[in-house]
Order: structure tokens, then sequence, then C-alpha cells
């Protein structure tokens, strides 16, 4: 009994090597496989390079050439390959030049193949029908830090499917920039635009006209909807339902397009027809124009310039007030889609939240240029935002604070007070707002005239898009 | 030549070469400008100014190589150099490979329908690469050659080889029929008398058919753009535009640098075979 008992002993604690790498191999088998079902398992992904991270394989990103090169060195060479570890993703972001952003989008659908993210400067809602809806990430960061920002939601919320179709990662305000010295010698305010169709006169006069372009480009589509906005002419209602033919939004929009004329005919000169979106930057930066509208690239190349003298005196300011309210649109709106072939759905998706829940430092990096689409993104909100763009140490001191007035209230999406719906983005993809500013202010057809065929082409556009389903 | 026949050429010859050069002097000067110096506009564009906008002998120092240095170190341009330099002598290869036999046997051996099929072959040089470009993405991706060179190799060729094809067919029939039927005659077979007595004398058309499949390739921007996603695997045509127009701002003097380098070699290649390049482009415009 004694031998039967030792045996039994010997062969439960006598532990042979080969005995050992066996049970080695199926104890490291189901820790890794179930883990306590926890991020310590590496489940089916296989072995990970970096320990306790669920996701794997390849992320790759595409996203404009942002103005600020530090910006996307730091963002390439720091940040995704940080989170890139974390998450035991490889992460590969590429750049193009923003104006080549959209015709590459829709190769990359063409072929269905590309990047699992891809950035658009504006709503890229006419692609509703190639991406995934987001709502679960959007969810999962407004429980973190709060509501979207009004111009995100509306930016990419589709209400007809109730769909999010883009992640909304940032938008950069659109202030006027002006020439301080020019305006004072010109006597010249930009506190309403009637202020500026009377003094558009007087800073033409002392060799420095206004620079509003009408242009095929994306800056002319945002200030020339801001101005309708500003005069209510709105090319939508709040049911995404085109209006600018009717009532008062018709009257608000022939009355911008006869301020727009007048500027045009007063104070400035035939280039506005031919800008493309750099030209109101270069113009500005040669000290030929005083007033522009712009995201912060022309105060920030200035700066970079060297010329304190121009850069000393770039101001900053809120868009000019219409006779119906102060509002302008967003001068980005940079939104993320992760389209239907995406090869990596899952990790771009923790990409983004990421990303968004760690905004503070993009906001730091792009120079005050990049503001989270979630306000709450950097702690403290606006009064943080404003705190920090107090600090900027170029002169005169504080210009950038008035970003964060602009920000809180006088920026909206393209299309309100409705969603930046596939009519909208195409109007604006075919640019028919700019076009239909030119040919007023160059006497080929009168506001009255230009408003009823914009308006009717609108409409066009709109039955297009009701037919399938997205408005 | 009299002297006075001398004169009038120089008259008409050294206006237009002082105007056609007139960009890459512009693109030289402009490449070594400061910032403030370029931006201010009551500065002479053609000199280095100092802050008050005066011009000093001592111009160097109110230069920078700043703007180059950034080029070289803080975007892929050497890599995009190198990039161009592999796809444009692949191609080169490629398009001698396929052309100088199709040229030949059109010229020699189709009879009547040599004309035709060459005109035929040079008519889908003329397809738009607008047009061709979304189909040709598809076909990439099903290949898997997304985001690599051999994606360009693979495709440059469908515009090059028409060409190549057309040039050295008319080129060809410039070559007396019977330098080959003697070579056959003693015993050459068709493949020898080709590489012996054809192509040593149509080495005109051939350096012609390099240096303008070269160029194509140096040229091209909609393939090389959309083929290619990832800087460091751009060709030059596609980089510069894109990694040097940032947002709506323009790196001028480093965009100067960027056109201006990879033309000089191109410019002394030109230059060098000159007289083989007209001879190349006129040789079949006879026959």
């Amino acid at each position: 009994m004694a031998d039967v008992a030792d045996e039994l002993v010997r062969s439960s604690s006598a532990l042979t090597r080969g005995d050992l790498l066996k049970k080695g191999t199926a104890a490291a088998f189901a820790i890794g496989m179930f883990g306590g079902l926890t991020d310590k398992s590496f489940g089916f992904y296989g072995p990970l390079k970096y320990a306790n991270k669920q996701l794997s394989g390849e992320l790759r990103i595409m996203q404009w050439a942002h103005f600020v090169p530090a910006y996307d060195q730091w963002l390439d060479n720091t940040y995704v390959k940080q989170w890139g570890e974390a998450n035991d993703v490889e992460v590969k972001v590429d750049h193009i030049n923003n104006a080549l952003l959209y015709s590459t989008g829709a190769s990359q659908v063409a072929a269905q193949s590309g990047h699992d993210l891809f950035w658009f400067i504006s709503p890229p809602s006419t692609f509703q029908k190639q991406v995934i809806p987001v709502n679960d990430i959007v969810q999962e960061v407004t429980k973190k830090v709060g509501p979207m920002s009004k111009v995100a939601r509306k930016s990419t919320y589709n209400p007809k499917t109730k769909q999010f179709y883009g992640f909304p990662d940032d938008y950069a305000p659109d202030p006027v920039q002006y020439r301080r010295s020019y305006l004072q010698e010109a006597g010249v305010s930009l506190r309403t635009w009637e202020d500026l169709r009377k003094g558009a006169p007087k800073l033409k006069a002392i060799g420095h006209p206004v620079g509003l372009g009408m242009s095929n480009e994306i800056d002319s589509n945002m200030l020339l909807t801001s101005l309708l906005y500003c005069y209510g002419g709105f090319i939508q209602n709040e049911e995404n339902r085109i209006v600018i033919g009717q009532g008062a939004n018709r009257k608000g929009a022939i009355e911008a397009l006869q301020v727009m004329r007048d500027i045009y005919r007063n104070g400035m000169s035939d280039e506005v027809f031919a800008w493309t979106a750099a030209s109101n930057n270069q113009a500005f930066l040669a000290s030929r124009l005083s007033v522009a509208l712009n995201a912060i690239s022309i105060a920030r190349s200035a700066e970079n310039s060297g010329n304190t003298a121009l850069s000393d005196d770039t101001w900053l300011a809120s868009i000019p007030r219409g006779p119906v309210m102060r509002l302008g649109n967003e001068h980005v709106m940079g939104v993320f889609v992760i389209w239907k072939f995406a090869k990596n759905k899952e990790a771009a998706k923790k990409y983004l939240v990421d990303q968004q829940l760690g905004y503070r430092e993009h906001f730091i990096r792009s120079q005050y240029y990049n503001f989270p689409a979630w306000t709450g993104a950097i702690k403290g909100g606006f009064k943080s935002i404003r705190q920090m763009t107090a600090q900027d140490t170029h002169k005169p001191k504080g210009k950038y604070t008035i970003l964060t007035t602009i920000a809180e209230k006088y920026t909206t999406n393209p299309g309100h007070p409705g969603n930046t719906t596939p009519v909208i983005d195409e109007i604006f993809n075919t640019y028919l707002i700019p076009q239909m500013f030119a040919v007023v202010a160059r006497g080929e057809s009168t506001p009255a005239e230009a408003v009823s065929s914009f308006a009717q082409k609108a409409q066009g556009i709109y039955r297009k898009w009701k037919n399938q389903g997205l408005v | 030549m009299t002297r006075r026949q001398k004169t009038t050429t120089y008259l008409i010859v050294v206006p237009f070469a002082i105007l056609l050069a007139f960009p890459f002097f512009f693109a030289l000067v402009t490449m070594f400008k400061t910032n403030l110096d370029l931006a201010n506009v009551e500065h002479s564009p053609f000199l280095y100014n100092d802050l008050e906008g005066g011009f000093h002998w001592d111009f160097w120092n109110y230069a920078t190589t700043e703007h180059v240095r950034f080029l070289f170190e803080e975007t892929n341009y050497p890599k995009w150099l190198l990039n161009t330099l592999m796809v444009g002598a692949a191609v080169v290869g490629i398009t001698l490979l396929l052309a100088m036999p199709a040229g030949y046997a059109l010229a020699r051996l189709a009879g009547g329908w040599g004309q035709s099929a060459g005109v035929a072959i040079f008519l889908v040089y003329l397809i738009p690469p607008t047009l061709l470009f979304l189909p040709l993405s598809r076909l990439i991706t099903q290949l898997d050659l997304k985001d690599s060179l051999w994606s360009l190799i693979l495709i440059y060729p469908s515009f090059t080889v028409p060409f190549a094809t057309w040039l050295l067919m008319g080129f060809f029939k410039t070559i007396p029929q019977e330098l080959e039927d003697a070579a056959l005659i003693d015993g050459a077979s068709r493949l020898k008398s080709l590489y012996l007595i054809v192509l040593p004398i149509s080495l005109p058309g051939i350096l012609t058919v390099v240096i303008f499949a070269f160029s194509l390739c140096v040229n091209e921007f909609i393939y090389a753009f959309t083929f290619i996603s990832s800087s460091e695997q751009r060709t030059v045509s596609a980089g510069v535009p894109n990694d040097l127009i940032r947002g709506d701002v323009f790196f001028w003097q480093s965009l100067m640098a960027a056109v201006l380098i990879p033309t000089i070699p191109l410019a002394l290649l030109y230059n060098a075979f000159l007289d083989r390049f007209i001879k190349g482009f006129t040789g079949g415009a006879f026959r």
C-alpha cells in the first residue's frame, strides 16, 4: 500500500522536463486565450507586440498637410507612434494637399480600397453611403467629456437616418484678419457689413483693397455662405428643405448679393474671381490687402515671416454683423470617416476616441488652429481655451482670444440652421454659391435672377438626394 | 555664315534664350531668399535685399540656405528624387524593350498594315489619363500594388510605349532596307541584323525615346498621386505639391528649390544630345 501511495505522490510531484513544457504551454495558452476574459488575453489576434492591449494590425490614416509643419511632424513621429505602441497597432499617417482631399476620397471609393480613416476638410456628407456610422464612439466620447459642440453635431449628424456618418475631430473658427493701420488710415470700421460696404472704396483708394473671394474654392464658399446668414438669406431651413427662393430668405439673399456687388465694384479687384484657397493669404502677406476672412494661417504666416511690422499690424476680429445676425461658417470642419471597406475599423474607432479625449495637446501643437469638436475635451472648456490663447506672446498681446468668442458665439455649420446634408455638400463642391455671387458682381445677372437660378439648381440637388433617402 | 547673318541670329536667339531662362533664374534667386525679403513686395524679387530693401555686393550675407536645408532634411525630397530616378530608369528600360521590336516590325514586316497599326497605336497615347486613372486605380488595387513604385513602373509604359513605337517606326523606315538585305545575304539572322545594323544607326531615335520616356516619368502627376499616398514612396511630381503646399500656405523658397533641382540634369541631358534628339524626332518625317 505504501508503495502505491509513494508512487502516487511521486507521480503528482515529480515533474519531468517534458511535463513542464507540456503543462507550461497549456497554461500559457489558457491564460493567453481566456485570461479571465480581461485585457491580458491576446484573443485571436496572436501574440502581442506590446503587453496588455487588445487591438492589432495596421491603421492607415489620410489627412491634410497641416499648415503648421511641426504639428504634422509631432503627429506622425510622436503621437501616432506612442498611440500605436500603447494599442499594438502599426499606425501610418499620409498627408495630402487639402484641395485634393475630395477627389482622392472619391477615387478610393471607386477603387474600394484605401485608408481606414479619411479626414475631410469640410463635412463630406455625400459619402454617407460609403462609410460606417459612428454613433457608438460619439456616445462614448460624449459620456466622458460632455456634449459635442453644436457646429460639430450639425455637421456630421443626419436626422433622416439618425446616424453620425462621420466623426467630427476639429474645427477652425473663421475670423476677419485686417491691417489695423490701413483701417485707421482710411477711417474704416468692421463692426457691420454696412460699415465694410461704405469703407471698401476708402481702402481701395489708399491702395489696399478688400480681399473677399468669389471663386471656386473653399474660402469663398465659407465666406459667402456666412454673408448670406448675416442677411437672413438661408439656403435651407431647420428641416433641411431648400428655402432660399422664398420670402424673407430670398430677400436676405438678394441683399447679401447687393452688398458683395458693391464691395467688389468699389473696393476689390478682378483677381477675386480666380482665387485659390491660398490667394488671400498671399495677397495679405504681400501687404496688398487690408481685409480678408480666413483661419489664422494668415496671422501665423505673418509671424513666421519675421516681418514684425506686418504681424504686429495684423489683427483679428469677428465676422461683421448683418441686419439679421452676426454668424459665420467654420473655416475648416475636420471630419474623419471610416470607409465600409476599411480593414481595421476597431482600431480606427479607438484612435478617434483617444485622440479626441486628449485634444489639448493637438490644440496647442496646431498653434490654436484645431479647436476640439467636443469643447470639454480640453478640461475647463472655453474658459481654459481662452486662457491658453491669451498666453500667445505675439503682438498685439491676446489677439488670439477672439477665436474663443468666435467659436463660442459666431460659428456654425454649412447649411445653418439645418444640418450639413449631402445637398449642402454638393452645393459646396460644385461651387454654386461663389458662382451666384460672381455673376451678380460682374453685372451678368441681377441679384433676383441669380437667387432664382441658384434656388432652382439647389432644388434639383435636393430632389436627387431625397430620392436616395438621405434628406 | 556672314557677320551680318550672325548678328541677326544672335538678335533673335539671345532675347529668346533670356525669356526661356528667366523662370530658372527666378527660381534660383527665390530659393535662397529670406522670408522677410520674399514677403515684402517693395523689395526687388531679383536681388537679395537688406531689411530696408537695399542691395549690397556681399549679397550672400542677405540670403539663406535654410529653405533648401528644410527641403532636404525635413521633407522626403531626397527619397522622391531617388524614387523618380528608379521609376524613370525602369520605365525607359521597359519602353525600349517593347517599343524597339514593335517599331521595327511595323516598319519592316507588317506591310501596308504597318502604317495603319502605327497610327492606331499612337492614338492610344492620346487617351487622357484623367479618364483612365479610376479604372486603372482599381486594377492596381487588385494587383495589390497600391502605394508601391511598381504601380507606376507597370502603368507608365502604357503611354510611353505607344509613342515610342510610333516614333521608332518612323525612324526605322529611314534606314535603307538594302543594308539589312546585305546582312541577311551574308548569313545574319533577322535578329542579328537588327542588333548589329539597325540599332547602331538608330541611336538618335533611341536616345530620343530615352529622354522622352524619362521626362514623362518626371512630369507625370495623376497616376503618381492616385496610386501612391505615403510621402516616402512618392515621386518628385507628386511629393512637391503635396508636402510643400500645406493648407493654404505655400513654402515658396523650398518649392522653387524642389522644381529647379531636377531640371538641371534633365537640361544637361537635353543639351548633350540636342543634335541627336532633333534628328530622332525628324528622322521619320519624310518617310
